[in-house]
Parts: C-alpha cells; sequence; structure tokens
C-alpha cells in the first residue's frame, strides 16, 4: 500500500508528485469517514449497534475528524499540485516536505488509532496532552496539534519560498500566500485550555467558523480559478479579477458572519445584529461565483464554435463536472440550508438541532468536498499525461450517486430537524424529556432511517469514485497513444 | 445602552413550515433573477425573458417582506430590508456589465496584461 | 493603446487593494469586537457573587447558590437567576478556590470524556442526546422528576453524579449513555461544571426551557 502512495509518473516534478501522495491519503480518509458515519447513522435507528464497544461519540468523532483531516491533505496536495504551474520555477523544499508528508501521515495513523482504542481519559491535563481534546472538530491531542502545526509551517515555508523565487506572481498565488497564512494562523486560536466553557467556545469558532466561512471559501475560490483556466482555457486576467471581486465579497461578509456563532454562548446580545446582517450577506458572493463558472463555461464554449472547433472546450470531463457541481452545492449547502436557520429569531429554536447537521452535510460537500475531488482529476490527467479526459461510466456513477446520496441526507436529516424544532423546541422546551419526545417521533425516525439509506448511497458512489479515479488515468492514456 | 431591548416574539409552530419555506425562496428567486438576466444578455434566449427575470425579483422581494413579517422583525429592520432588495436590482446589471466590460479590456490588450503584475 | 477609456471597475489592481481594504476593515472591527466580548464574557469572582454584581458567566462558587431560570420583561426572554445559598454535596460555603478546581476538573473531564461529540454544550456538538446548557435546573432532575428515585438519592446533584457514574444500570430510553469510567470525584466536578453552565447568560437560549412544576405540557 505504501508503494501506491508513493508511484507516480510527472518526469521528474517533485511537487506534483507530493501533491498526489496527499491526493491518496485523501481519498482513503474520505472512505473511513463515510464508514465511521454509516456506523453512527446505523446507531441513531438500533441504539444497542456496538453500545459500550465503539460508541456514537467515538464513531461520529472519527467522521468529523476524518473530514476535516482529507479535505486539509486534499487542500495541501492541490497547493502542491498547482505550485510549479503557477511559479514556473522548481518548487523549493519538496525533500523537506516529502518528509513532512510521512511525519504527517504517521502522526494522523496514531491519533485515529488511539481515538479508535483508547477511547476516553480519565479527567486530567494529560488525556487532553495524550488522548483528547474533546472539542468537537479539533479532537487532535495536543501533542498532535504541535506536530501538525511544525508540518504546515514546513509545507508553508515551501510554497513562500517558491512564490518568492519565481519572478511571476500571479494574483491566484498572490491570494493562496496570503490565504494560507491566516489558514494555518487560525489553528492556534484551537490550542489552549480554559475552564470558561463561554470563553472555550468563543475561540473554538475562531477556528471552526473562520475556516470553513472565511478562509476555506477563499481557497476554493482560487482553486476554481486555476481550474477555469486550466480545464477551458479561460483567460486569466478576468478569472483572477474575479478572485479578487471575490476575496472581496466572501471575507467582507464572512469574518463578520462570525457573530451567528454567538447568539447563544454567553455572548453580548449585539452580535444579534451583527451576525444577522453579515450572514445574510454570505450567500451574495456564492451567487456571484455559481453565475461566474456558468459564464466562462458559456463564453469559451461559444469562442470554440466560432472558431469552427467542434465538440468540447472542456479537457478533463469529470474534473468540470465536479467544480460545476461546488458551483451548485456551495450556493445550496451554504447558500440556502445555511440562510433559512441563521437568523436569531429562528435560529433560537433550529440551533443544536438536525438542521444543524443536514447543513453541515450538504456545505461541507457542496463547497469543499466537490472542488477537491475535481483537483484530484485534475492531478490524475496530469500523473498520466493525458491531453484529454472525458467520463466514464464509473465516474458518471460516482458523481451522481455521491450527489444523490448527500443531497438525500440532507433532505432526510432536514425533515427530522424541522419535527424536532416543532415538537422538542417550540412545544416542549428543549429539556431532556422534550429531547426523547422528539427523537422518537415517527417523522423523525423515518428521517434517519432515510438518512442511513442515503448513506449508503453516497458509499456505493465513493466506491465508483475511488475505482474511476484508480483507472481512468491509465484508459485515457491508452487511447490517446 | 442598557435600555436598548429587542424583544423575540414567540414562533408559533405552525408557521415554522412557512418561514423556511419563504426564507428558502428568497434565494432561490435570488438566484433565478441573477440567472436570468445573465443568460437573457449572453444571448442565450430573447431578451423578452428578462421580464421573467424581473418577476422573479418581484417574488424574492415579496418574500423577503414576509419573511420579515413572519419572523416580527421590527418596521426599521423591514425598511433596511426592501432598500437592500432595491439595491439587489442592480446587482445582475452591474455584475453583467462588469464580466462584459473586462472581457473586451482583457481580450484585446491580452500581450499588454501579461506583463503586469 | 486606448488607456483613457479603461474603467476603473475592470482594473484588478483596483479590487486588489478593494479587496484588502474591505479584508483588514472587517478584520479590524472583528478585533475590536473581540475585546469587548472577551471582558463581557471572563469569569466573574466570590466578591461578585457576594455583591450580587450580574456577570454573563458567574464565578465558580456560582454553585454556592440556587440558580432559577426566568422571564426577564426588561430583557424579552429567560435569563438564569442566582437566588439564595443552596447546598451542593452538603456543603453551601466552597470557598474559591475549591470552587475553582472543581470547575477545573469537571470541564477536564467534560474534554477527555467528549461529552461533545454526542450531547451539545450551549447547542454545540452532536446531536445525538439532550442539550446540557441548562441540564442542571431540568425537570427531570428535580423532586418531582423520575431520576432521583430512579438512582435512589435524595438531591440533585447526588442523583446526577450517581448517574454519571453507572449511566447504563439506569436506562430512561433505548438510547442509553455509555460507561466512560467516570469515578466519583470526577462525577462531582462534572455536576459542578454542568451547575456552572447553568448560570451562564445565554440570551434566552433554550427557550420556554421546561420549568419544574408541571408548567409545560410535557407528556
Amino acid at each position: 500500500m505504501l508503494n501506491s502512495i508513493k508511484t507516480n509518473h510527472f518526469e521528474g516534478n517533485a511537487s506534483k508528485e507530493l501533491g498526489m501522495m496527499y491526493f491518496r491519503v485523501a481519498i482513503i480518509l474520505f472512505g473511513a469517514q463515510l464508514l465511521m458515519g454509516l456506523i453512527a447513522a446505523i446507531q441513531f435507528l438500533v441504539p444497542g449497534f456496538l453500545f459500550e464497544l465503539f460508541d456514537f461519540s467515538i464513531a461520529r468523532m472519527v467522521h468529523i475528524n476524518a473530514l476535516v483531516v482529507w479535505m486539509l491533505y486534499a487542500m495541501i496536495g492541490a497547493t502542491y499540485f498547482l505550485l510549479p504551474d503557477e511559479t514556473d520555477v522548481e518548487p523549493i523544499g519538496i525533500g523537506l516536505g516529502k518528509l513532512g508528508f510521512w511525519v504527517l501521515t504517521a502522526a494522523v495513523t496514531v491519533v485515529v488509532l488511539v481515538f479508535i482504542f483508547v477511547q476516553v481519559g480519565a479527567g486530567t491535563e494529560a488525556s487532553i496532552w495524550l488522548i483528547t481534546e474533546g472539542r468537537e472538530y479539533i479532537e487532535a491531542p495536543r501533542w498532535a496539534d504541535i506536530g501538525i502545526v511544525v508540518v504546515v509551517l514546513i509545507f508553508y515555508f515551501n510554497v513562500f519560498a517558491t512564490f518568492i523565487k519565481s519572478s511571476k506572481k500571479t494574483g491566484i498565488m498572490t491570494v493562496m500566500i496570503a490565504n494560507l497564512l491566516a489558514l494555518a494562523g487560525l489553528y492556534l486560536a484551537g490550542m489552549f485550555y480554559t475552564d470558561n466553557i463561554s470563553m472555550d467556545q468563543f475561540w473554538w469558532w475562531w477556528v471552526i467558523h473562520l475556516w470553513v466561512e472565511a478562509t476555506w471559501e477563499v481557497f476554493v475560490g482560487t482553486l476554481a480559478a486555476f481550474a477555469l483556466i486550466k480545464l477551458i482555457g479561460a483567460k486569466r486576467e478576468v478569472v483572477e479579477m474575479w478572485l479578487w471581486i471575490e476575496v472581496l465579497m466572501l471575507f467582507g461578509s464572512g469574518i463578520l458572519g462570525m457573530g451567528h456563532h454567538y447568539f447563544w454562548i454567553g455572548t453580548p446580545e449585539y452580535w444579534w445584529e451583527i451576525g444577522a446582517l453579515f450572514s445574510a450577506l454570505e450567500p451574495v458572493p456564492l451567487i456571484a461565483m455559481f453565475v461566474h463558472v456558468l459564464y466562462d463555461w458559456g463564453k469559451e464554449q461559444g469562442i470554440a464554435k466560432a472558431k469552427g472547433e467542434t465538440g468540447s472546450v472542456i479537457t478533463n470531463g469529470p474534473a468540470m463536472a465536479w467544480i460545476v457541481l461546488n458551483a451548485f452545492g456551495n450556493f445550496l449547502g451554504a447558500g440556502i440550508w445555511g440562510f433559512f436557520h441563521t437568523l436569531p429569531q429562528v435560529n433560537i429554536y433550529t440551533h443544536g438541532t438536525q438542521f444543524t447537521a443536514a447543513h453541515g452535510h450538504l456545505s461541507f460537500f457542496g463547497a469543499y468536498a466537490t472542488i477537491l475531488i475535481g483537483m484530484m482529476y485534475i492531478g490524475v490527467q496530469g500523473a498520466y499525461g493525458a491531453k484529454r479526459m472525458k467520463m466514464n461510466f464509473n465516474s458518471k456513477m460516482g458523481i451522481f450517486l455521491t450527489a444523490f446520496g448527500v443531497m438525500g441526507m440532507t433532505v432526510a436529516l432536514t425533515i427530522a430537524g424541522y419535527e424536532q424544532v416543532l415538537v422538542e423546541r417550540a412545544e416542549l422546551g428543549a429539556t431532556w424529556n422534550a429531547f426523547f419526545v422528539a427523537q422518537n417521533l415517527p417523522w423523525y425516525v423515518q428521517g434517519q432511517m432515510w438518512r442511513a439509506i442515503m448513506g449508503v448511497v453516497t458509499l456505493i458512489g465513493f466506491i465508483y469514485l475511488a475505482v474511476d479515479l484508480l483507472t481512468i488515468g491509465k484508459k485515457a492514456q491508452a487511447e490517446e497513444a | 445602552m442598557e435600555d436598548i431591548l429587542i424583544v423575540r416574539p414567540e414562533i408559533l409552530p405552525d408557521a415554522f413550515l412557512w418561514i423556511f419555506t419563504v426564507s428558502t425562496l428568497v434565494l432561490v428567486f435570488g438566484v433565478a433573477y441573477a440567472a436570468t438576466i445573465t443568460l437573457a444578455k449572453m444571448g442565450y434566449f430573447s431578451k423578452k425573458w428578462m421580464n421573467l427575470g424581473y418577476l422573479f425579483w418581484a417574488l424574492q422581494t415579496y418574500c423577503l417582506y414576509d419573511l420579515s413579517v413572519q419572523i416580527q422583525s421590527e418596521p426599521f429592520t423591514t425598511k433596511v430590508l426592501m432598500v437592500s432588495m432595491m439595491a439587489y436590482f442592480f446587482i445582475p446589471h452591474l455584475y453583467f456589465r462588469l464580466i462584459e466590460d473586462s472581457d473586451k479590456r482583457y481580450e484585446q490588450s491580452a500581450d499588454i496584461a501579461e506583463h503586469k503584475n | 493603446m486606448a488607456n483613457e477609456n479603461l474603467s476603473v471597475w475592470t482594473s484588478i489592481p483596483f479590487w486588489r487593494r478593494s479587496a484588502a481594504w474591505v479584508t483588514g476593515f472587517a478584520s479590524i472591527l472583528l478585533i475590536w469586537l473581540t475585546f469587548d466580548t472577551l471582558g463581557q464574557i471572563s469569569m466573574g469572582n466570590d466578591a461578585d457573587l457576594k455583591a450580587g454584581t450580574t456577570k454573563r458567566v458567574p464565578g465558580p462558587t456560582v454553585i454556592n447558590y440556587k440558580i432559577t431560570y426566568e422571564m426577564s420583561k426588561k430583557r424579552g426572554h429567560e435569563v438564569p437567576v442566582i437566588g439564595e445559598k443552596e447546598a451542593f454535596f452538603g456543603k453551601s460555603d466552597y470557598s474559591e478556590k475549591e470552587a475553582r478546581a472543581l470547575l477545573h476538573l469537571g470541564k477536564l473531564t467534560s474534554q477527555a470524556k467528549n461529552c461533545m461529540d454526542c450531547h451539545t454544550l450551549l447547542g454545540n456538538g452532536a446531536y445525538y442526546a439532550p442539550d446540557l446548557t441548562k441540564a442542571w435546573i431540568d425537570p427531570a432532575w428535580s423532586k418531582t422528576g423520575p431520576m432521583m428515585a430512579m438512582t435512589g438519592k435524595s438531591t440533585r446533584e447526588e442523583a446526577m453524579a450517581e448517574f454519571l457514574m453507572h449511566p447504563s444500570t439506569y436506562p430512561t430510553h433505548a438510547r442509553m449513555m455509555p460507561e466512560l469510567g467516570i469515578t466519583a470525584e470526577e462525577a462531582k466536578g462534572l455536576v459542578a461544571f454542568l451547575k456552572h453552565m447553568s448560570s451562564i447568560d445565554t440570551n434566552g437560549f433554550p427557550r420556554n426551557f421546561g420549568k419544574e412544576e408541571g408548567s409545560t405540557n410535557a407528556q
């Protein structure tokens, strides 16, 4: 298996090889994430399943940590991959970067093994340092936090030094450099302990929110810009001008959109107004990104037609399909599913219900998984040196079943959440008893059942996707030979 | 400062479904408006269809107004929302203007722009 | 070279500068608000409690007092109200140091046992088990609720501690809490942590929380 992670086909392009190594681990972790999600979904329906052996909290912890880690892996991979193209120089420090990769992968393996086999610790500082920090999404123990920071510093140094060395300073790389610094720096806000739970959650959101609703979104904008140039030959100046406008809108709304997490954690009332205003603006850049991708695609196709070329301008079918899906998914998951429960008047009822879970599933998939998978396809195309890569049966099944499955889970969880809001929150007042009454409502239980079924659909889609990623490059190469 | 109070009114269980629906419609009509105007201007279909876009905009405005009533926003907030809908009316036009102008500028001066940055 | 016709709206440097300004402005505003908020959510102390000064996050010695959750006409929603002295594990004069140590143990335990990956705290976490924000004042643990009788304890804190130590011995529903190896001392700390959390001013979340003496229509 180690060999399959290492094998690459780039002629001496070490940075791209390293990018591919990150992609391979990312896809393995994606699979682990789906399996853990499936266990947790079954536990909602059959509470005795693996009880006191592999409890919901453990399955859920590995589920969300695998998610965060695979996305970070794919992001680092994507950055190493586009680095030589965007700078036109031999990237610096790739040997060190490879060492960092193996250190990080070893650390992730140890953390996951400890999560699975040790599970919980005693109420001491040692548990926080060695077993788990017990803070949703960033449960990794403190020793691993420090390790992650070191490896990310190596990564950032490589990217930064390459950028400085190159005489070509593209807009994409400029945004990337600034954004990665913010992304990495924010992790530090989640690395301390306090007895004050309000303070704890205040800083915890600095990591979580400023990642997923600000810096990660900008990262997606950067990847989309790179992909539009690479895949359909969009004009760099136009794409980069729009990238800056997107940065303006995403950071302009996203940074203060933080307010919507500060409604109920002990923080002052003024966050109601700030949170409502800025999170209402958050869908605006998503609409812009959506229209922009479609416009560019239409325009480039039109130009090619005018030149009398037949066929598509798209050089990589599956990658383009995933990137178009990203434009839709980002708007649906982050935009619509985010907006309808973000205003404080409504959020007091929906906060901490299955609505949040529905939003989480669709937005992580729509906004991030899609474009990162698109980048993996671009990586595969490069690895096999194929000029064109077309969708085949596996790619179609992969994209259709995962998208359909995630959408199905989202709708099912939304229905369950709606029941929960009505009965647990509006009628019964959110007590222990109210919680369990709502959990046993027929609509709620059926919602959970459909969620599990759609989870299986997603998993089947993932299998097609994984097979396709492993085989499509060779097929495209064989066709062109 | 201490006296500024915002009363969080009760939402009746029957009202929730409509609140969720109408807030979804705000964004759906919003994107439909932007898409119709953009596609019509790109020439994918006749300019007549732009009227349909304006209808989407009107529906979006109505939905947002209704949402603000349903969640019992204060009259001032409702007014602010309506003013922002007026602003949104111009967004797709402004947006298209930007795309078109930047296309013109950078397609023509391709080799000049290469040396910038 | 029709430079005079080039509009600023299509200029890359213009948008780059605007993006930098907007991002910088939003960041500075966030940092400024953060300083204000940190001041308001920093933990109070014993002197505040004795003087009756309202803090959004009271000091740890709040465990010496009775906590209720009442409608405030002025605020338009419910707020925690700190009342007269009340015994907590048979004692109502925890010193600042003792109470802080107990809260410290409880908060650490809540992280080491991963409470947040089943429950929500202040509404954040997983949705597999009830929200713990106001668990301390949940009617289920009152004299009229089922939990004291089930655990055979006569006070709220002892019932909670007993449940936390042996949760699957006292199943309330098919979905049970697993044994997490919580010791008696850790359980005491956790209950102190929960009691302290219930005293935090959460702007009325959760809304219309169940009252103790049958004021809801819960089954």
